[in-house]
């Protein structure tokens, strides 16, 4: 129990830490919309990342779909940016927020394959709580702010109603874990 | 030798007997004939059945159109009685609406939309 809460707060403070830095980006160079298109891309991949360890480690249904229903529709989001970029003929540009993104995942995979099978479906979705209201907060506070192309802007625009879902499917499925 | 009267009085009782034939006629129209099934569509965007809220005439068909990028489904609420199964960007799937019905989408489980019969 201890561990759970402790593994709860790093995810929130990681998430915290690195919308922070989102934020700060403001004030520092905008992203442009290569590397909004690269950021765009390695979020919806990391949480198909996720949604793989979950198909492999948890044997609870309700856990099983959600984790099915990510890597289709992050599946389908990371299709319709590179079909953008391709006609747009922009090549996703790597930056700071994407790597800060790769690195939070690698630690959150390194979690996920490692905690016990008891404790897995509770972490997965925790997490996926956290994750999706960080990105929600990232798209709709720093992404769709910034991208120049209005195509680009279109799409981001788009992904969001998604990711709210997503969201309240997450909870959703938290509430009855917690049970 | 007929006269002008007779005429006029011999027109008018045709007139008349055609009018009573075209409101016998009317009078026994069948129900189904007095109500022809209307077409509703539903679109689903943005992650939302849009109107999420329909009222149709019992016998009606509403038809579901995905305009997202995402798979999504069209199944009862309450029991999953019935559902569409998933079905894509630009694909379509219907249904004749005998009961309110309350549904979903059993694959973005936030989504939500009800159809009533009118009164």
């Amino acid at each position: 129990m201890k561990t759970t809460m402790k593994y709860k707060l790093t995810v929130i403070c990681t998430l915290v830490m690195g919308m922070s830095s989102l934020m700060m980006a403001q004030d520092t160079p905008q992203l442009s919309d290569p590397e909004i298109a690269s950021v765009a891309v390695v979020a919806n991949q990391i949480d198909v990342d996720y949604g793989q360890v979950a198909l492999k480690r948890s044997h609870n249904k309700e856990v099983k779909d959600f984790a099915n229903r990510m890597i289709e529709d992050h599946n389908a989001v990371i299709k319709q940016a590179v079909a953008l970029v391709t006609k747009l003929g922009v090549t996703p540009k790597d930056n700071a927020m994407s790597q800060s993104l790769m690195s939070q995942s690698k630690e959150t995979l390194k979690k996920l394959n490692s905690v016990s099978s008891n404790d897995f479906d509770k972490t997965y979705i925790d997490n996926e709580v956290a994750y999706h209201e960080a990105v929600i907060g990232a798209v709709k506070n720093v992404l769709i702010p910034q991208a120049q192309n209005s195509e680009l802007k279109d799409l981001l625009e788009a992904v969001l109603p998604a990711l709210e879902a997503h969201l309240g499917h997450a909870k959703m499925a938290q509430g009855k874990i917690s049970k | 030798m007929q006269t002008h009267k007779s005429l006029v009085s011999k027109y008018l009782l045709i007139l008349a007997v055609l009018i009573s034939f075209l409101v016998v006629l009317v009078g026994f129209k069948s129900p189904e004939d007095a109500y022809k099934p209307t077409r509703h569509t539903v679109t689903i965007f943005k992650m939302k059945f849009n109107p999420e809220n329909l009222v149709v005439n019992k016998g009606d068909t509403v038809v579901w159109i995905n305009k997202d990028f995402y798979q999504h489904d069209v199944t009862e609420l309450t029991s999953k009685k019935w559902t569409s199964k998933p079905f894509n960007q630009g694909e379509s799937w219907s249904k004749v609406i005998t009961e309110d019905i309350k549904y979903y989408c059993d694959l973005h489980k936030v989504m939500k939309g009800n159809i009533t019969i009118a009164k």
